[in-house]
């Protein structure tokens, strides 16, 4: 259980354990997320600094589906709505590089 | 039937994956030199199907739990606190008398 105080003073608790589960499944959708794009962008051949940049904008796609899908009530699920994207997005990307550079090597090189 | 969509997404990625490889070799024949972009058929279906699957992805495991704590306790009155399970007592007196 974990307490924070709001702006207009009054104090929320927090259950640590659904805290966790919406985590677990947000990580699920970044690691699945970063599969697949990595997919893609060895498919489609990007090179660079474009494999980056298509990494990141998918990433935000996957932020807004999630956005989409909570709706107007992300209040009863997540403290901010900005940690849904930042979160884990470093971690993403070594499994996006390893895929992008898997099928593009399976792709367009051989 | 979000699965059937996740499955039908990844096929339909792998389809574009093997459309290209087709297209790379069929280039390598003819000789011709690679421009750097596919084309736009391939192109749009890989980037489609990786749409449709994380949509497909959300769907199917984004179910949230509420994170406030006491957003279960607040239809509850003070009366339950004091109900404990294992202390009740069906049998009854007027069964002996």
């Amino acid at each position: 259980m974990r307490t924070r105080k709001e702006k207009s003073g009054e104090v929320v608790a927090y259950s640590e354990a659904a805290i966790r589960h919406n985590h677990s499944i947000l990580e699920y959708c970044r690691t699945s997320m970063s599969a697949l794009s990595g997919f893609t962008a060895g498919v489609i051949g990007l090179t660079g600094i474009l494999g980056f940049v298509f990494y990141f904008l998918v990433a935000i796609v996957l932020w807004l589906i999630i956005l989409v899908k909570v709706g107007s009530s992300w209040d009863k699920y997540f403290r901010g709505r900005l940690n849904l994207l930042t979160n884990g997005l470093g971690g993403g990307l070594f499994t996006y590089v390893l895929f992008w550079t898997f099928l593009y090597g399976m792709v367009h090189v051989y | 039937m979000w699965k059937a969509v996740i499955f039908v997404s990844i096929v339909s990625l792998l389809h574009s994956t093997f459309s290209a490889t087709q297209y790379r070799s069929y280039l390598r024949l003819v000789e011709q030199p690679f421009a750097g972009v596919l084309p736009l058929d391939i192109l749009l279906q890989a980037l489609l199907s990786l749409l449709l699957a994380l949509v497909a992805i959300v769907n199917v495991c984004a179910n949230f739990k509420e994170i406030r704590a006491l957003d279960d306790l607040k239809y509850k009155s003070v009366e339950t606190i004091s109900n404990r399970a294992s202390f009740y007592c069906f049998n009854h007196r007027g069964r002996l008398l």
